[in-house]
């Protein structure tokens, strides 16, 4: 493979064009994980303004029309819809595990079942979030497991 | 989203019509009854009917505590008024106070035996989903 790095015209914007036989997938990935490396995440903590790594994000969650990213102990508020975190994120090693809630999955413990039909995910810092039965083929896709229905 | 709901609902008619074969199997062994073709029928209609509302119901995300028992509480009187209707309507047996006691226990069986044929099929799915979790750790570790 060759890589070849042109100066754009003054006026343009940079641009990444892959051209290949078939798409590779893990190049794809990398690309978007680069674009999402770009994406300036904010979070807001009382008056406090941080400016948030996505890679220490245990998890996103919606709550009345607010979205808060939390961290190990702290819980910050982002001004992204949950949609667009998704859309920014899940190229990444977050994955949707519920209406309300996108999960790190490098932040996942272990999983365990709930009587209810759902999953729990118990993650690094002793939390537990619920993984619902609608979103867990999310969860087994970017584990490579392939679902037999 | 549909596909998700259609998977869900062959899960519940399975389970809920394997649960229904067992009850029958037992109802029938005790009335020293032999059953005919029409029953196994109803049985596969009563199963499909009390399904529907299981999937639909029990798709619903809920966040608190609070509200998922009230859906499982709605869920389990609503599956529990259905399976009293199928029984008046394919005639099954008459409504009497202790019928109506045998459906509600019949009823509490089939609810368990669901929840615990979900249970153990999920907790293999995730047993899988560990390993694979913890693959991936070991992947990240050696690249560290």
């Amino acid at each position: 493979m060759r890589i070849i790095i042109e100066t754009p015209q003054p006026n343009d914007e940079d641009v990444v064009i892959v051209r290949c036989a078939s798409p590779d997938q893990r190049l794809i990935s990398m690309l978007l994980s680069f674009q999402t490396a770009q994406t300036e995440l904010t979070g807001y903590l009382d008056d406090k303004i941080v400016r948030l790594n996505y890679q220490d994000v245990y998890y996103f969650e919606a709550n009345e029309n607010r979205v808060f990213a939390y961290y190990h102990s702290d819980v910050y508020e982002v001004k992204y819809k949950l949609y667009e975190l998704e859309e920014l994120f899940t190229p990444l090693d977050f994955v949707r595990c519920s209406k309300s809630l996108i999960v790190n999955m490098e932040k996942i413990e272990f999983l365990s079942p709930l009587f209810s039909g759902k999953l729990e995910a118990h993650l690094k810092n002793g939390e537990k979030v619920v993984i619902s039965r609608q979103y867990v083929h999310n969860l087994k896709a970017k584990l490579g497991i392939q679902e037999v229905n | 989203m549909v596909k998700e709901f259609l998977i869900s609902l062959l899960h519940y008619f399975v389970d809920i019509t394997t649960a229904v074969l067992i009850a029958a199997a037992i109802y029938l062994t005790i009335s020293d009854r032999q059953p005919n073709s029409t029953l196994l029928w109803e049985i596969l209609l009563s199963g499909f009917i009390t399904a529907l509302p299981s999937a639909v119901l029990l798709c619903f995300d809920q966040k608190s505590v609070k509200k998922s028992v009230l859906l499982w509480g709605i869920h389990f009187i609503l599956i529990y008024f259905i399976t009293l209707m199928l029984i008046k309507m394919f005639g099954w047996c008459r409504i009497t106070p202790m019928s109506v006691f045998l459906t509600f226990v019949a009823v509490v069986f089939i609810y368990f035996f669901t929840c615990l044929v979900h249970y153990l099929v999920d907790r293999k799915h995730t047993a899988l989903m560990n390993q694979q979790l913890k693959k991936r750790y070991v992947e990240s570790e050696k690249k560290e």
